[in-house]
């Protein structure tokens, strides 16, 4: 039954993604005293573009084709082990997110292949942009969740999950407020939000993801976009799960699954809201303030490791 | 096991003679290269049945030498034996036809010589039972691969740099004849086992400077910074096949020799040897992946990631003796275990972008990125293989790479575990550093793919690129499948290297983490193979245009990013490390917002001469300059100096 | 009273914490309006801390104290500063030697070593460890600002957090000094605060920028 839950879960986040893209969207438009355009527009999009054919260039070789699928599979395979509305996840090993954050990786790794195979300057320009970004925010990714990782002593997502479960929600502590900022910070910028990256712009100046996915259309696009949200949700429940992962389920029960969902949705909302306001009141930082910006956060996240040993 | 083995080393004694032999005649060349790739499937049997069985075998020669001389073939030496014979099997397929189309006469008869002879050293390094074994195939190594080096061309530039290789292997060899013959009150016939015996009973101070001297004389092998500064000049001057050796598998042995002086002989350190192990890798790591990233010569920028791999094996190592300094031999066999794996990996995946330099450089005559592109479908299964390399050795899931990455992470989480305060910060803080190595490997490897085989092609001769012939093709894809075998299935490879540390450390069980990774990974390829096809299944046929690139006309291939451009943010963010020497030239000056042309130029000079060695260099010159006031002239002074050395002996005579 | 002590020992527990965040971000801060919103948090922070502990030792005197710090230090103090800053119509950015993230490795450091220095008074004095470590890190973040940035309000920030660190290192050994010093202390910030307004105006006024950096006439 756990197992059946688990498979639930990752189906859940796959499905809803698009629409905590399109409620960020809303959310915006309303905060920026604009009408917007509706919640469920995301998925209107996907299915659009699964209906148009794909155009690829010429000179491109399978690759270009290839890259959408791989970058879909890689991103819905990290879902496997991110817990939503239970602890426990589908697969779970101790080191589970270090394989979390290099599907991540594999899926970003054949997203820059794809744009360089485009042909135009477009690609190349967003891949060695996506390149710098990416690089300097593995670090304070996968230390973030190290930090959290050796206080809860349990080295596996859905250990950290039920230790926290366990904790007193009004303490705070040291380690996790300064993981939760180094996290929040990488959220920022492994999910191409502003004040790293503008996903709507259409200023060569300002893309980076919008540059890499300039030449592809119909349903490589869709499979990209898709794999965005994805990615965007995914970020957004792993937050959730290592820090504030108080309304799931410990013990299988129809009110615990209702709790467990209605919770699950309210922190995305939440979450969902964040974004938006800052979005709305920040500007989008210089190409090469960004280093500065996950330094910051790089900063932030050796605090937290060295604070674990610090404050036993 | 025996027979096998006796084989193997038989067939590559007799077969430089008979390779030269077969010179003369096309189709003995190719029986010769047939029997060569057999004699290496034997090696690499015999070392699988020690690998995976435990069975041992032993051969002597100290009856027809006058030093102690014996090979034998322990786990740890078979796990190396199955690295040479796995990387050079395919490799020698490859160089079959290569060398065949590039080398005429005497050069081919010397490269088809020298192989097996470069070969055969490596083997005598890794089997060696005795130290005088282990020293002769040593320097046998350097000797031979500089032979092979040579057989590529000669210039000022080239002797140059062979000259700096030769010296810099001489010296680190010194070191470790020196670090041997420290063991000599205790083992004095220098075999293995006594220096095993011998190196439990040492005294602390004798051990620490057996290791400085391990440390120094190994790292200089393997390519650590500083002492680095041959690698970027050897590997590249090689042939390709020779240049896949020396980065896969010679650098290797170094690492071989110093797992087993300092984990088999020594069992471990103070936590120090730890730290300063962790320190080397990490800065090897982070150095060599970023002086990778600036260049665009394909060989250069392997050799620098050969560099870089290193640090990350030396980061697994310095992990497991920091773990043996502690107590804690599980997590030592843990980090061993990543250690020695990603030295497997490394040859293999090493080995495989090497051959797919050479392929390039077969087909498009020219190994600089900067005038490749679009090699892909020009080049299929050279494309595939060589994606498959760069996924391996970026570290990305379902591909060899990642598990040992892997392993090593998992082994810095456990270091938090421990109750020793600086480890427990240290090791997980070492664990960001490799993220950082790997998201740098990434962006580079992005850029080398990118940049080479997808686009437009850049050059008329990367336009007019054919696929490589059949044995090229065959020898790179049977490197790419052992590198998605591993990535996929590593539990295979994770249990019998288990019990090869289980050997020499005391104390060691297999780890569960280990266990846990190979139960999950290939449930993980299932299903993102299982939906990547699912989603390519569900395609139609496509549209084929112009690339769109918003609507700009006359794209030109001109018009792509360069390597150059690519790694640009990077440069600039580590402005610190490159110190570029930046110069452009608007012609006309005169009217600069119209130009005719714009050159630029732009030179690195990687500080390591200028601020290390030169000082030492001046230093050692000044000292011989101070010492030869010593040289009178004055045949009384120097019968002298004889005098008062006989006075000296009598006195100290006295203490001893 | 129940929920009051809860709350109360809630406060006194994470607001360590809290000040050490307050720390990271006020050296990773751009502009000086955030600095000075952070101090104004700061001291919000300490005030709860104060109200904490005037609960739990039950002192009318602390009552005082947490008043004065909120009427002066959370209102007063902030908002003076910020209609400087609006009047000044300068750049409002810290203009700062070190980067966002150098400036923040810089403060980890000071954190670290602020445990690493009352590491033993802590146990002989037997306070609390983190609060003792905040005032400290207190302390020697004020200093790193007033030598880091160049801005001359900056300076003022700078002298104010590391009075802040005092304070607070006062609050913790010894719970706070007698009422009639405190507030001699805070009408001593007021005056300096004041006083400082008006010399940036006249630096302005004078040197047309206020960047203390180019104030070079201070050797002989």
């Amino acid at each position: 039954m756990t197992t059946a839950l688990s498979v639930l879960q990752v189906v859940l986040l796959i499905a809803v993604a698009p629409l905590v893209r399109g409620t960020i969207a809303r959310l915006k438009a309303v905060i920026q005293n604009r009408r917007g355009a509706s919640v469920w527009r995301p998925y209107a999009d996907l299915v659009k573009l699964f209906r148009k054919e794909d155009v690829v260039p010429t000179s491109a070789s399978p690759i270009f084709r290839m890259a959408p699928r791989v970058v879909f599979a890689a991103t819905a395979a990290a879902v496997l082990f991110v817990p939503v509305l239970q602890g426990s996840t589908f697969f779970s090993m101790a080191g589970d997110f270090i394989l979390l954050v290099y599907l991540l990786a594999l899926a970003r790794f054949f997203l820059v292949l794809g744009a360089m195979d485009g042909g135009s300057s477009f690609g190349g320009m967003g891949a060695s942009r996506e390149a710098l970004v990416s690089t300097l925010a593995e670090a304070p990714l996968l230390l973030g969740v190290t930090a959290v990782a050796i206080v809860a002593r349990d080295m596996s997502l859905s250990g950290i999950a039920h230790w926290t479960l366990a904790q007193d929600p009004t303490r705070i502590s040291a380690v996790h407020a300064l993981a939760f900022a180094a996290l929040a910070l990488v959220a920022i910028a492994e999910t191409g939000r502003i004040p790293v990256d503008n996903p709507t712009t259409h200023l060569e100046l300002t893309m980076i993801h919008e540059a890499m996915v300039l030449e592809y259309s119909g349903p490589s696009l869709a499979w990209i976009e898709w794999a965005n949200s994805v990615k965007l949700t995914l970020v957004l429940a792993l937050l959730v799960a290592l820090f504030a992962p108080w309304g799931m389920m410990m013990s299988l029960s129809v009110p615990g699954i209702v709790l467990a969902v209605g919770a699950f949705v309210l922190k995305l909302a939440v979450l969902a809201l964040t974004i938006a306001v800052v979005e709305s009141s920040i500007a989008k930082l210089r190409m090469y303030l960004v280093p500065d910006f996950l330094g910051v956060a790089s900063a932030l996240a050796i605090l937290a490791v060295v604070f674990t040993a610090v404050m036993r | 096991m025996q027979i096998l083995f006796r084989t193997f080393v038989a067939s590559l004694l007799c077969l430089p003679a008979v390779t030269l032999v077969a010179q003369r005649w096309a189709r003995a060349r190719a029986v010769a290269s047939g029997v060569f790739v057999l004699a290496l499937l034997a090696g690499a049997a015999a070392a699988g049945l020690g690998f995976w069985c435990g069975a041992a075998v032993s051969l002597d020669f100290s009856a027809v030498s006058p030093f102690p001389f014996a090979l034998s073939l322990d786990r740890l030496s078979a796990f190396f034996l199955l690295l040479i014979c796995v990387v050079a099997a395919p490799v020698t397929l490859f160089s079959a036809t290569y060398v065949e189309r590039h080398y005429q006469g005497a050069r081919r008869a010397w490269l088809w010589v020298l192989l097996p002879l470069f070969l055969g050293s490596m083997v005598l390094v890794v089997t060696a039972s005795t130290a005088f074994a282990f020293l002769f195939g040593w320097e046998l190594m350097t000797l031979f691969s500089a032979g092979l080096i040579v057989v590529d061309g000669d210039s000022e530039q080239r002797r140059h740099d062979l000259f700096i290789y030769l010296l810099m292997m001489h010296a680190g060899a010194a070191a470790v004849v020196a670090a041997f013959l420290l063991f000599l009150p205790g083992a004095p016939g220098l075999g293995f086992a006594a220096m095993r015996a011998a190196g439990a009973a040492m005294p602390p101070a004798m051990r620490s400077a057996l290791f400085i001297l391990a440390f120094v004389g190994f790292g200089a092998k393997a390519g650590l910074i500083p002492l680095h500064l041959w690698l970027p000049r050897a590997h590249p001057m090689a042939p390709s096949p020779v240049s896949a050796l020396m980065s896969g598998v010679m650098i290797k042995t170094a690492v071989y020799g110093f797992v087993r002086l300092t984990f088999d002989f020594l069992g471990g350190g103070p936590a120090w040897w730890g730290y300063l192990v962790l320190a080397a890798g990490a800065v090897s790591g982070v150095l060599g992946v970023l002086y990778a990233i600036a260049e665009h010569d394909l060989k250069r920028l392997l050799a620098y990631h050969s560099v870089e791999n290193i640090g990350i094996i030396y980061l697994g190592l310095g992990a497991g003796l920091l773990f043996l300094a502690h107590g804690a031999p599980v997590w030592a066999t843990l980090a061993l275990m990543a250690a020695l794996l990603h030295t497997l990996n490394h040859a293999l995946f090493k080995a495989l972008l090497f051959l797919g330099a050479g392929a390039i450089g077969h087909s498009a005559h020219t190994l600089d990125i900067e005038e490749l592109g679009g090699l892909q479908t020009r080049m299929p299964v050279t494309g595939a293989a060589f994606l498959i390399a760069c996924c391996s050795i970026v570290g990305l899931p379902l591909f060899n790479g990642f598990v040992s990455e892997w392993l090593t992470f998992r082994s810095f989480l456990g270091g938090a575990t421990l109750a020793n305060l600086p480890s427990a910060i240290v090791l997980p803080l070492m664990a960001g550093i490799l993220a950082l190595i790997g998201g740098l490997a990434a962006a580079c490897f992005a850029k080398v793919y990118g940049v080479a085989f997808l686009g437009r092609p850049r050059s008329s001769e990367a336009e007019h690129a054919t696929e490589v012939p059949l044995a090229m093709r065959a020898s790179m894809e049977v490197l790419a499948l052992c590198c998605v075998t591993i990535g996929v299935a590593p539990a295979f490879v994770l249990s019998p290297l288990a019990a090869t540390i289980n050997g020499f450390v005391r104390g060691a069980a297999m780890p569960e983490e280990a266990l846990s990774l190979a139960r999950v990974i290939p449930w993980i390829a299932v299903v993102v193979v299982l939906l990547a096809l699912a989603a390519t299944l569900m395609r139609r046929a496509a549209r084929l245009t112009p690339t769109w690139a918003c609507g700009l006309p006359g794209l030109d291939s001109r018009m792509q990013y360069t390597s150059t451009a690519f790694s640009k943010p990077l440069r600039k963010v580590f402005s610190q490390v490159y110190k570029e020497d930046r110069t452009v030239e608007v012609a006309p000056t005169d009217a600069p917002y119209f130009p005719v042309s714009i050159s630029y130029r732009s030179v690195r000079t990687t500080s390591y001469e200028r601020a290390l060695y030169r000082p030492v260099m001046d230093a050692i010159v000044a000292g011989a300059y101070r010492l030869r006031r010593l040289q009178t002239g004055n045949i009384q002074v120097y019968l002298l100096y004889i005098f008062l050395a006989l006075v000296a002996l009598l006195v100290g005579m006295r203490f001893v | 009273m129940g929920l009051i002590e809860v709350a109360a020992t809630k406060a006194l527990a994470s607001s360590a914490v809290l000040l050490f965040i307050m720390v990271l971000l006020m050296a990773a801060a751009k502009r000086i309006s955030t600095c000075i919103l952070l101090f104004s948090a700061q001291c919000a922070v300490i005030t709860a801390q104060i109200l904490a502990m005037a609960y739990v030792h039950r002192s009318p005197e602390a009552y005082a104290i947490a008043g004065l710090v909120l009427t002066i230090k959370v209102l007063a103090i902030p908002y003076a500063l910020s209609r400087i800053v609006e009047d000044l119509q300068a750049p409002r950015d810290v203009t700062a030697s070190t980067t966002s993230a150098q400036s923040v490795f810089i403060a980890s450091a000071l954190i670290l070593l602020s445990f690493f220095a009352i590491a033993p008074y802590a146990r002989e004095l037997r306070v609390d460890e983190d609060m003792l470590a905040a005032a400290v890190a207190l302390v020697l973040t004020g200093a790193f600002l007033m030598v880091s940035r160049k801005k001359a309000l900056m300076q003022v920030v700078g002298l104010l957090v590391l009075e802040n660190g005092i304070f607070l290192a006062a609050l913790t050994t010894t719970f706070g000094m007698p009422l009639i010093i405190e507030i001699g202390i805070f009408f001593d910030l007021l005056m300096g605060v004041f006083l400082m307004g008006l010399f940036v105006f006249r630096i302005r006024d004078t040197f047309d920028h206020v960047d203390v950096s180019k104030l070079r006439k201070l050797r002989g």
